[in-house]
């Protein structure tokens, strides 16, 4: 346990520990480009150089090893004209773009200039070009004039991926980053290089100039691509709806979880937010006409006169399909209220076959929620149960089935689910965005997607996290258990829940579920928390 | 019988065609007057087949204007008396008009016509009367309009008129006791006089210098214009018509116009000789130093009924002028001019008039 | 609180008499009015037409001179080859104070040039003239020096230049053709298409504004929560 001081202050750190490490657990930053902790430190960039004492040079924080009674100055003299020296070479090839450039905004290269810069600059020189807007993968776009020769996208391509389609070629000015010859980079973590370039020199395809980063928002949220659950940031903007394609979801960016996910996320889930903007449902509909099967516009309020009073009419036939991408809270207000309340049978939607998992992030359950279905006991009816439901729905053993978020056709085929839209029973569609099966419904209900109304997924660890709110409810789209609450309400049962925030259901899941005693959306906070009881996810833990 | 109806409808058309042209006329002199006193150059747009006429146009483009915009009228008022309220106001200030003499009597063969509309014995009182009533289309308006603002717009303004009314009044008992009359015709004859020999003639102004200037401003406050234009404001103090649009507004705005010249025909009737020229009689000049020019009926009028119009014209134009020279008082400063100046100063005046009387042996 | 006694003028009692200070009132007006008047009259007969009789500047036939840091109507800047200076960096969407700026950028074919805009509206029925579009602009792609005062329009939708406008002060809506050779299409506006670049047959560029499946009823639900 060597200890050190870094600017007059003693820190203790275990053996191994870098003096970039020390200084962080003092909460001093040291500007860095190549060093990032998921890699190995490669140490040439030279931005992170400090002074120590005894020592004829500067030296690199990142790799170098705390030792008994080392003396570290971040902010002396030397260091900072050493920072400004090295951002000086650093510039010296680097373009002018920042107008154009998408990384403007969070370049490390613009901050440091700004805090360490030289701010008088002497070079005169012609830049060398290199060739820009290099299309390198399906997601990702290079600009070689504005890399720093960080490599940090090399490493992880080596390292993290062990793909290895970056290399950095040539020498001198003339270095360059670039893919080996035949390569693209196409593995299912790409992006993460992005994320990883602290210059414009690796963006983002899809963000490209569809958006600055200043204008926007961000929110803590959980990826709902699978059941790993990896933390993400929400990047949108909601002000500005003539960017972006008029769609308020801009990016995803991972968000470190020691446990989860550390620095990564797949592109599968970087890429997979499209749904909450497109193709959406945006307003009540209903079904006009028996013959034609054709659906008008409709409101919430004529969907409550309809279905409240066949709700308290069910008796016990009425069938319920979930999906497991619902957020916990929304799965426990169909049991809540659906279930308890009007005796429903209540099916969980199996996984999705065909699913492809790997060995790092990406698991075969496509469902974020799986486990928190489990967790509420709703995991008990057969692998059949939803095409059994829907049998006995045509058989008219049901007097309405409701289907949240699933598209049935996918699941029974698309004739058994025409037989049940042509049958006596009260066919209820009740999600986000447009299926096959949507057409086909009596009601179609829009309800909102995690991130309109918050909630939490449990994850294949059974670590239960919040996905955070980022905007309201497109249109006419409402929080699920709003409407539960609502029709609960109008159908006149005496003890209908009154929910009015998700933190209010996930209070009322905290009370009666074992697995979530004691949690409260507070004490989740931005890391979650793990499940009591692990025992129902045995079968859906890493492979 | 049929004949002097006649009569009396061509000297009514007359006297209001007159009255409402010069009204109209107002506004362009209005534009005109103000712009050549703060250098500017005026309105002058509006052409008709490409004529300017100095922006005399104006005044049509405002009435077609006035006539073809919408006319609002608020929810929630009481549309009778919102109505009512301008009409009103325009009524009562044109028939004061009605007393006013605008010229010797006009002599056509056997018949002798008096160049007024109606010659009342207690003209002045008639004028006053309606004077005092066409507070009631201010007050009404500013009721009638439910509107916080223009119901103390119309308090102000009711406030205003009648405190000054009460120093009008006063100012004029002396010019009556002077002359003797409330009749405006005779009240006019009695200032064909002249007094230190003839040189002078015995005008209201030289009986009754305090009583005029007196008259001539709390006449100016009852016209509600610069530098007493408190009741309307329309700047920033909002008065009472402010939720009039169209041609009720035109008719307030109106109003005012009449009301001014409604006062220079008082004061030239009263403090300047009415129709008189000095030295005319009804049969020709008779100047002080012997000379005699004999005129004859017809020209005596005509001479008579210009010399009246000038005079009114020049009372219209200093009005005007006083309206773009002064700023407007502050509600108190109007309140201590009117209470403790003008009425004690008019008071004055009719107890020091009595005195001289006395002295001068009950003649005028 | 601090009272401040605001000391009243004394007047003299001349003063307090109203008469007499009304006379001088009415002495300068009485001298403006017939010395103007006595000019207008000399001026119609081309005398003395050295003075003049009225301060005033007789918009919009006689222009006041513009001072050349006077903030006008905006203009982009053109490229020799006719294309916008503009390289969409939205920088003077960000500063702008009113929001009346809104651009959408898109790829340019040529790699050095990379982003350009194609679409740069200002909303002059918004645009509150500060000058910080033009003061942030990196490229100078944005000035106020057209000279072009007289912004007016019978409706709020024609208040809304485009980058056609902007580019061409001359031009005035609605635009029925433009000139400009530009290397893309011409985009849609609000609904309505203006303008008529054609695409040169070499640039292959697919145009990246789609139609969303989002309606503007959406988007106003969405800006109000």
């Amino acid at each position: 346990m060597p200890e050190l001081t870094i600017d007059g202050r003693k820190v203790s750190v275990p053996d191994g520990t870098t003096v970039i490490e020390a200084a962080e657990q003092l909460g001093i930053f040291i500007p860095r480009y190549c060093y990032h902790p998921g890699l190995s430190t490669a140490g040439n960039c030279r931005m992170c150089m400090v002074d120590v004492e005894n020592s004829p040079k500067p030296q690199i924080a990142c790799n170098l090893p705390a030792t008994e009674g080392m003396v570290v100055e971040t902010e002396s003299e030397q260091a900072r004209k050493d920072r400004a020296a090295v951002l000086e070479f650093l510039l010296a090839n680097h373009p002018l773009d920042c107008p154009v450039c998408d990384q403007a905004g969070e370049c490390d290269l613009q901050n440091y200039y700004m805090n360490f810069g030289l701010y008088d600059p002497r070079f005169s020189e012609q830049k060398v070009k290199k060739e820009k807007a290099v299309e390198v993968g399906p997601h990702v776009m290079l600009d070689q004039e504005r890399c720093i020769l960080c490599s940090r996208c090399v490493r992880f391509t080596d390292e993290i991926t062990k793909t290895g389609e970056f290399g950095i070629f040539n020498r001198g000015d003339r270095a360059e980053l670039g893919l080996y010859p035949g390569e693209t980079l196409d593995n299912p973590y790409s992006a993460n290089v992005v994320d990883l370039c602290p210059v414009g020199a690796l963006t983002e395809r899809s963000f490209r100039f569809k958006a600055r980063v200043w204008y926007l928002s961000s929110t803590k949220s959980v990826c709902g691509g699978c059941s790993r659950g990896c933390n993400t940031d929400l990047h949108h903007v909601t002000d500005r709806p003539h960017l972006n394609d008029a769609e308020r979801l801009v990016r995803v960016k991972p968000r470190f979880h020691a446990q989860v996910n550390e620095w990564w996320m797949c592109d599968e889930g970087r890429y997979g937010h499209g749904w909450i903007d497109r193709d959406r449902l945006g307003e009540v509909r209903r079904r006009t006409d028996e013959a034609s099967r054709r659906q008008v516009e409709s409101d919430w309020d004529a969907a409550e006169n309809a279905l409240a009073p066949a709700l308290a009419a069910a008796n016990g036939r009425l069938g319920v399909v979930v999906s497991a991408t619902q957020t916990t809270e929304e799965l426990f207000s169909v049991r809540e209220v659906l279930g308890e309340r009007f005796g429903a049978r209540i099916v969980v939607a199996p996984q999705a076959p065909g699913g492809k998992g790997d060995d790092f992030l990406i698991q075969a359950d496509k469902a974020p929620n799986r486990a928190g279905a489990r967790l509420l006991g709703l995991s008990d009816a057969p692998a059949d149960g939803v095409e059994s439901l829907v049998d006995a729905a045509i058989a008219g053993e049901l007097d309405s089935l409701w289907v949240f978020g699933e598209d049935l056709v996918e699941l029974v085929g698309a004739e058994k689910t025409r037989s049940l839209a042509l049958s006596d029973c009260l066919f209820v569609y009740a999600g986000t965005n447009d299926n096959p099966t949507v057409s086909l419904a009596r009601w179609v209900l829009p309800t909102a997607v995690p991130v309109e109304a918050d909630g939490t997924f449990v994850n294949c660890d059974g670590r239960v996290q919040r996905v955070g709110r980022a905007f309201a409810p497109l249109a006419q789209a409402r929080e699920c258990q709003r409407v539960l609450c609502e029709l609960a309400s109008r159908a006149g049962v005496a003890d209908a829940p009154s929910w009015s925030t998700t933190a209010e259901v996930f209070a009322a899941i905290a009370k009666s579920t074992d697995a979530f005693a004691g949690m409260s959306f507070e004490s989740l906070g931005e890391q979650g928390a793990l499940a009591a009881s692990r025992e129902p996810l045995a079968e859906a833990g890493t492979p | 019988m049929i004949e002097a109806l006649l009569i009396k409808l061509v000297v009514a058309s007359v006297v209001f065609g007159g009255v409402l042209n010069l009204a109209g006329l107002h506004t362009w002199v209005e534009r005109k007057q103000s712009a050549l006193i703060q250098d500017r150059i005026g309105a002058n747009r509006a052409p008709i087949f490409g004529f300017k006429l100095l922006g005399l146009f104006h005044g049509i483009a405002d009435a077609i204007k006035m006539f073809t915009k919408e006319d609002v009228i608020p929810r929630g008022v009481d549309r009778t008396l919102h109505t009512l309220a301008p009409f009103f106001s325009v009524f009562f200030a044109l028939v004061a008009f009605a007393a006013i003499p605008f010229g010797p009597q006009l002599h056509l063969g056997e018949r002798v016509i008096d160049l007024q509309v109606a010659r009342i014995d207690a003209a002045l009182l008639y004028i006053f009367a309606m004077l005092s009533l066409g507070v009631y289309g201010v007050i009404l308006a500013g009721f009638a309009s439910r509107n916080n603002y223009a119901i103390m717009g119309g308090m102000r303004a009711t406030a205003q008129m009648i405190s000054y009314e009460i120093a009008l009044g006063i100012a004029l008992i002396g010019v009556l006791m002077v002359y003797g009359t409330m009749d405006l015709s005779a009240a006019v004859e009695a200032q064909g006089r002249t007094i230190a020999g003839g040189w002078i003639p015995l005008w209201g102004v030289v009986a009754q210098p305090v009583g005029f200037v007196v008259f001539l401003v709390a006449a100016l406050a009852e016209t509600k214009r610069l530098p007493f234009d408190l009741p309307e404001g329309e700047s920033e103090i909002i008065g009472y018509f402010v939720e009039y649009s169209g041609m009720k507004f035109g008719m307030f705005f109106l109003t005012d116009f009449l009301e001014t010249i409604l006062v220079a025909c008082l004061a030239t009737t009263l403090f300047f000789g009415g129709w008189q020229i000095p030295f005319l009689q009804a049969d020709g000049f008779h100047f002080p130093w012997g000379t005699e020019i004999p005129v004859a009926n017809w020209l005596y009028v005509l001479l008579g009924v210009t010399s009246f119009t000038v005079k009114v014209l020049a009372f219209c134009f200093v009005f005007m002028q006083i309206r773009w020279t002064l700023p407007r008082f502050r509600y108190d400063q109007l309140m201590d001019l009117g209470w403790k100046g003008l009425f004690p100063i008019a008071v004055v005046n009719v107890l020091v008039t009595a005195g001289v009387m006395i002295l001068l042996g009950g003649q005028g | 609180m601090a009272v401040k006694v605001v000391q009243r003028p004394q007047l003299t009692f001349w003063e307090k008499l109203y008469i007499p200070q009304v006379l001088c009132g009415l002495r300068i007006t009485f001298r403006h009015f017939f010395r103007n008047l006595f000019l207008h009259i000399a001026h119609r007969f081309g005398r003395r037409t050295g003075e003049r009789a009225g301060v005033t500047y007789q918009y919009p036939e006689e222009l006041r001179p513009l001072f050349s840091r006077l903030r006008t109507r905006h203009r982009l800047m053109v490229r020799e080859n006719g294309a916008p200076r503009c390289v969409g960096c939205m920088l003077c969407e960000t500063v702008c104070p009113a929001k009346c700026i809104t651009i959408v950028p898109d790829e340019h074919p040529d790699p050095d040039v990379e982003k350009f805009p194609v679409r740069f509206d200002i909303n002059l029925g918004v645009c509150v003239y500060c000058g910080y579009c033009v003061e942030v602009c990196p490229e100078d792609a944005i000035r106020m020096d057209t000279g072009i005062l007289d912004i007016a329009a019978t409706s709020r939708d024609a208040m809304k230049l485009d980058i056609h406008e902007l580019m061409n002060p001359q031009l005035r809506k609605p635009v029925a053709s433009c000139e400009l050779d530009f290397p893309h299409q011409c985009e849609v506006h609000g609904g309505e298409v203006r303008g008529s670049w054609t695409q040169p047959a070499a640039v292959a560029h697919e145009p990246r504004m789609k139609p969303s499946k989002l309606r503007t009823s959406d988007l106003d639900s969405r800006s109000s929560a």
